[in-house]
């Protein structure tokens, strides 16, 4: 909490509206709508820099996945964009097995219900178009189904919290 | 009760080990001060500058009084004492027997250079091949495998790093003296097995030893192995631990029945480390992985090998054993990714100061060790290692914080001012005494830049130097380029300290220092065995040689306990007889040791050549005469010639101080009438003239003596009882340690009970009660028949009178008045907790002190309260009363703990600037944030404000410096850290002769070296009167202070030194800038009769006076202008 190693380490801390130790300071003084109206903990990349250098051990990283969870559990929807993207992502692995990204971004843009998100990607869209990075088509089935069930086990799971 | 001289063993030579062993020295017990190292000093020999005068001083721990006794040059060079045998390259194996009657083993290190014969010239040097980094300078510099340890040391030997040396024996060749022997024979013959399955590994290793100097045997099996051991005697068994059939520990444990003595190193894959530790608890020696590294493991064989020709098994009778190893930096480079250790422009705080040390690789220049260019933009980086729970060490190194604001000086010293400094760190610990106003004058007069922030990671930038990236104090995200990079490298136990803890059979903490009582931390597990210094704890300097006086204090009353005396040092000017109006005749006796091992210097011609140069001397051709067969044959020679003073040519004349006290004994000369030259010396190097060099040396002998003056130093009677003032924890211990010595002490305690500040406190952070030490003092002194207790009393005034005699008048409770006769005063007066005005304490009954606060958690008053605040650093650290009372954060954490114990929902906030928890202490500030504890900080220029509303309803605005907004808090409690403020100390000062601080406090003579002393002989101070302390430290510091008292209550006169001032009255102009000269204070104008008076016992013959004096009324006995003239002129004669 004093020595600022998890700020100073963190590569997206200048865009967050707090930097990591003043949200964990605003997490010690229970400000939570304060917390949860922020972006600050989505745009975590879980870089893990600031686990590793804390001199304390503290699991930092960790805790900012928590919050988001927190976040999506308790309904808080400041951030329109980001708990979609992430279920969006979740879905589609549960559906596939693994990420089918045409189809992943397909949800995502219909979940955010906002024709601005789509429309802002395109210039992106045709750079990674224009590489060769972005397949249109559809990968195998070959996973398709399989990780049902470890899904609905850990949602059991959480449940019973 | 048999009595019989006591004696101890000191363990470890570093400061406070030298301490200890010159405070048991005085008290005249013999003592053995080893160290494993090959020289004394420890981590101070490589230090040149001490905070706070930032240059050395530790020649001030010499003896003040009865000086003559010991050596009294720089004490970084060497110390001799004529009851201290100082063992370099010695380690204690093992300590059997009793308090106060113990066995102890000493190995000493094998010597592969005779010190005898070593002159130090350094020729062997030279042809050395091997070059390794030299460990004296922090890894700075090369260094030879032939090296002298420290530069600076008096003898300096040379020695040999066996585990870098080729032997290829160019040394031994150009040794002038024949010092040298590789003992290359002994090595052939130190036979070595190695038992491995696979051929390979047998013959890659047989060839590596083999070429190593050893004599190699091969087995492929345990059972050839078996047969193999049988037949041979082997130094050293290898023995791989997977084999097929008979495997590795069952071969091992055969071996071991058969030859138990015969160590066997494990080699194993990193499969099978598990069953080589398993088989070190059957007695392996150590294991060794595979695949090799051929150092490590020439280095382990050739440890076993030296143990083996090392000089074995003396053992020595001792009453006590005092430990007192040190600590350790760790080593940055083991902190894995991070501060960069491996950029040769990233060095630790000891390299820096190799650096900028005149004896250092670039001779004090500050300049980068890259490329020697200067370093203009230095970063120091602070807790590195330490307040770190990965490294595994929830502690602070207590020492850092002080020590990087020193270097930061030290390095705009050495640039003229030019270099930028910055500190990163996260509390600035300024603890101690006047730390805060070094601090304060670091920032504010010289400019050193002070940024709260931890940083992360150092990275490469351009041209050598690095970069930094930190969260500033608004929270801005900063990068900056330096030059230098300086990290604070944390504190660790001493690497020793595991073994030397088996062999003395104590225990240590989880940290790895040493486990002490928790209030008599000079205590170990073991009674009888001592902790003195920076073993018991993390400690600076001053706080070592308090703890070292702690731990001689102890060890004497130990051995007194069991019948061992310190009976008083003869004084020895009533020895001889006054020859100060014969007239002088002159001996000269040249010893013929010296001369053959020099190879054949003509002793004859030499003498001949003195005769001719002054007839009137007598010249001795004599040999070996350090021995006692050579003192003998000079004696008698001497009776003859009716000469009354000698100058002796021989060696190593630092060695002879107390053969010429003997030789004084016995012919009545004052040892102020002898001189030892070293005539060996200058026979050898560079240039040829070695006549001519051993001619000038004598020469220059023979001139001192003519003009010495022989009176010897002249005694002072002593009052031999003590006064303390002060009932307190502190004054009651000092007062115990000095009765149970068989002193008498008056105690004066001005209240009607004794007991002080310690009643306020229930227990200690660590949770020890303290009515039961409290109770135990009380009834300890109260039984005590050499003890008088005056209660309700206070000094009213006191005279000195000529020696160490005082006449102090009491006024005791019923308004009588008493008069006390004593030789020594020990000063315990106290402190008390600080008044204040500020947060509205007094305008709500919400408003408490920690005192107040303790005295209700006491009677279940947790219980209830929602909301608690505490505001630290009340009136302290900022001008009025700028210094850290060092307890507050410890009793804020104690009480904060307590309140989430006996009550874990009520919220503690806690207001702070920096958290002083030091050494240990820092556990402490680690589990109240984990018990929820929340600390915000603030700073001295914007403090909380507090305003108290109806009913008394307290509300706190602060701003906190993390969220960078307002916060308000509405406490039930308002707690205010006020800290300690010393009790008035009222004329006592006046009386006794001592000075008193701009707070208030007593001021010692000098902080690190002499913290229980005044300048005034015979006046101490201890506890809270001195500065700010916790009871452990009031406690060891008035057992300091009771050691120091008890070496002048121990003799039966005090004497001066031979070498004191005095004045030549008629010459005086009473200018009096000699008086402003004396660092001693020795010197006074005595208003009556006009003149300027010394005080001999004060005096240490420092000779600033003499220098200072424009008329030469001043002068330095045994310093004559004449005499010094003549030597000047005898120097010169031959040039």
């Amino acid at each position: 909490m004093q020595c600022g190693t998890c700020t100073g380490s963190c590569g997206s801390a200048a865009r967050m509206e707090h930097t990591p130790r003043q949200l964990w300071r605003m997490v010690q003084a229970g400000m939570k709508d304060e917390i949860f109206k922020s972006r600050t903990f989505w745009l975590c990349s879980s870089c893990y820099y600031c686990t590793l250098r804390c001199p304390r051990g503290l699991p930092l990283t960790d805790t900012m996945a928590a919050l988001k969870r927190v976040a999506v559990a308790e309904g808080y929807t400041t951030d329109r964009k980001s708990a979609p993207f992430y279920k969006a992502f979740l879905d589609s692995v549960r559906k596939y097995g693994r990420v089918r990204e045409s189809e992943m971004m397909a949800r995502y843009f219909l979940a955010v219900k906002n024709p601005a998100v789509p429309l802002s990607f395109v210039p992106l869209g045709m750079k990674l178009m224009a590489r060769g990075k972005m397949d249109l088509h559809m990968p195998g089935f070959g996973g398709r189904g399989k990780l049902d069930r470890l899904y609905r086990k850990v949602m059991e799971l959480e449940a019973a919290k | 009760m048999e009595t019989k001289t006591g004696r101890a063993l000191v363990i470890g030579a570093g400061i406070s080990g030298i301490r200890s062993a010159l405070d048991l020295a005085e008290m005249n017990y013999r003592v053995y001060l080893i160290d494993k190292s090959p020289h004394i000093g420890g981590i101070l020999s490589q230090l040149d500058y001490q905070f706070p005068t930032d240059h050395c001083g530790m020649c001030k721990m010499l003896p003040t009084i009865g000086r003559d006794a010991s050596s009294q040059f720089c004490l970084r060079k060497g110390l001799f004492h004529e009851n201290i045998e100082v063992l370099p390259g010695t380690e204690m194996i093992a300590l059997e027997g009793e308090p106060g009657n113990f066995k102890a083993t000493l190995d000493s290190a094998p010597t592969f250079i005779d010190p005898e014969k070593c002159i130090g010239c350094g020729l062997c040097s030279a042809p050395c091949p091997v070059s390794l980094p030299d460990t004296f300078n922090g890894g700075l510099a090369k260094r030879k495998a032939v090296h002298l340890p420290v530069p600076h040391n008096i003898p300096n030997r040379y020695t040999i790093d066996m585990a870098a040396c080729t032997r290829c024996g160019e040394c031994e060749k150009v040794c002038p003296t024949g010092a040298i022997d590789l003992k290359t024979e002994a090595r052939r013959a130190f036979k070595i097995l190695v038992v491995d399955d696979e051929l390979v590994v047998r013959d890659s290793l047989k060839e590596w030893l083999v070429v190593e100097g050893f004599s190699v045997d091969m087995a492929d099996s345990g059972a050839e192995a078996i047969d193999l051991v049988s037949a041979n005697e082997y130094g050293l068994v290898l023995l791989d631990v997977k084999m097929p059939g008979m495997d590795g520990v069952e071969a091992l444990q055969i071996i071991r029945e058969m030859k138990p003595d015969l160590p066997v190193l494990m080699m194993t894959a990193y499969a099978t480390v598990e069953t080589a530790v398993q088989a070190m608890k059957i007695g392996a020696a150590e294991y060794l992985m595979k695949p090799f590294d051929i150092e490590a493991l020439n280095a382990k064989v050739v440890q076993q090998y030296e143990s083996t020709v090392a000089v074995k098994g003396r053992v020595i009778e001792v009453g006590a054993v005092i430990m007192a190893t040190g600590s350790d930096f760790c080593d940055p480079a083991k902190i894995p990714g991070a501060f960069g250790y491996d950029y040769p422009n990233v060095v630790t705080g000891l390299q820096f100061e190799r650096i900028v040390s005149g004896s250092g690789p670039g001779a004090g220049k500050l300049v980068r060790p890259s490329d020697g260019k200067p370093a203009r933009k230095i970063a120091f980086l602070q807790c590195v290692g330490s307040r770190d729970l990965k490294q595994k060490a929830d502690y602070c190194s207590s020492v850092c914080c002080m020590f990087s604001i020193k270097e930061a000086l030290l390095a705009k010293a050495k640039s003229g001012g030019e270099a930028d400094t910055a500190i990163f760190y996260m509390d600035m610990r300024t603890f101690g005494k006047d730390f805060q106003r070094y601090r304060d004058s670091a920032e504010k007069e010289s400019g050193v830049r002070f940024i709260r922030s931890r940083i992360h990671t150092v990275e490469p930038d351009i041209d050598g130097r690095l970069s930094l990236h930190y969260v500033d104090g608004e929270g801005a995200m900063v990068e900056e380029i330096f030059d230098l990079v300086v990290l604070a490298a944390g504190q660790r136990a001493s690497k020793g300290a595991r073994e030397l803890a088996r062999s003395a059979g104590v225990e240590l903490n989880p940290a790895g220092f040493c486990r002490t009582d928790e209030l008599f931390q000079s205590k170990s597990s073991r009674e009888g065995v001592f902790a003195g210094g920076a073993i018991s704890g993390l400690k600076d300097i001053s706080e070592s040689v308090i703890q070292a006086g702690s731990a001689s204090l102890e060890a004497s009353r130990l051995i007194r306990s069991k019948g061992g005396t310190s009976r008083p040092p003869e004084p020895k000017g009533a020895l001889f007889k006054d020859s100060s109006r014969d007239l002088p005749r002159l001996a000269v006796a040249l010893c013929a040791c010296a001369s053959s091992l020099a190879g054949g210097l003509d002793l004859e011609a030499l003498g001949a050549a003195l005769s001719r140069w002054d007839p009137s001397i007598r010249v001795l051709q004599t040999e070996r005469v350090c021995t006692l067969a050579g003192k003998k044959s000079l004696l008698d020679s001497l009776r003859d010639t009716g000469c009354n003073m000698i100058s002796i040519g021989a060696c190593m004349p630092c060695l002879y101080g107390k053969m010429l006290l003997d030789l004084a004994r016995e012919t009545g000369l004052s040892p102020g009438l002898m001189d030892v030259v070293d005539i060996y010396t200058p026979a050898f190097g560079r240039g040829g003239q070695a006549e001519a060099r051993v001619q000038t040396a004598m020469k220059m002998s023979i001139e001192r003596l003519k003009g010495a003056d022989p009176a010897p130093g002249r005694s002072f009677n002593i009052i031999r009882k003590a006064l303390v003032i002060g009932g307190g924890i502190s004054g009651l211990t000092a007062a115990l340690a000095i009765a149970d010595h068989g002193f008498k002490v008056d105690l004066v305690e001005k209240e009607a009970d004794p007991g002080g500040l310690v009643r306020a406190i229930g227990s200690t952070i660590e949770g020890v009660a303290t009515s039961g030490v409290l109770g135990r003092l009380v009834s300890g002194v109260r039984a005590n028949s050499n003890i008088s207790l005056h209660t309700g009393a206070e000094v009213v005034g006191s005279k000195a009178y000529q020696g160490l005699s005082f006449l102090t008048t009491i006024k005791t409770g019923d308004g009588e008045t008493k008069q006390i006769d004593h030789g020594v005063t020990i000063l315990a007066t106290g402190g008390k907790e600080a008044a204040t005005r500020e947060y509205g304490f007094g305008q709500s009954g919400s408003v408490v002190t920690q005192h107040e606060l303790e005295g209700r958690l006491g009677n279940g008053g947790a219980v209830g309260l929602g909301v608690v605040a505490m505001i630290q650093c009340v009136g302290s650290r900022e001008e009025g009363r700028n210094y850290c009372s060092r307890i507050c954060c410890q009793t804020a954490l104690k009480n904060a703990l307590r309140i989430k114990k006996d009550n874990p929902e009520a919220k503690v906030y806690i207001f702070y600037r920096d958290i002083m928890t030091y050494g240990f202490l820092d556990a402490y500030y680690t589990k109240a944030r984990q018990e929820g504890v929340i600390f915000i900080r603030y700073s001295r220029d914007a403090k909380p404000e507090v305003t108290i509303g109806e009913g008394g309803k307290v509300t706190i605005v602060t701003r906190d410096p993390i969220l960078g907004r307002d916060i308000a808090i509405e406490p039930d409690l308002l707690v205010l850290g006020t800290g300690l403020a010393p009790n008035d100390l009222g004329r006592l000062g006046e009386y006794f002769g001592f000075e008193v601080n701009e707070d208030g406090f007593f001021r010692e003579a000098e902080y690190k070296w002499q913290p229980v002393d005044s300048k005034k002989r015979g006046v101490f101070a201890c506890g809270v009167a001195h500065s700010p302390r916790s009871i452990s430290e009031s406690i060891a510091m008035a057992q300091a202070a009771a050691q120091r008292a008890l070496v002048m209550l121990n003799r039966d006169v005090v004497e001066a030194g031979s070498v004191v001032a005095r004045v030549r009255h008629g010459l005086c102009s009473l200018c009096e800038r000699c008086i402003s000269a004396c660092p001693y204070g020795a010197r006074s104008r005595n208003e009556e009769n006009d003149r300027i008076e010394i005080d001999e016992l004060a005096c240490q013959g420092c000779g600033a006076c003499a220098a200072v004096c424009p008329n030469s009324a001043s002068v330095v006995r045994g310093f004559g202008d004449r005499q010094v003239m003549a030597m000047v002129d005898a120097a010169l004669e031959l040039i």
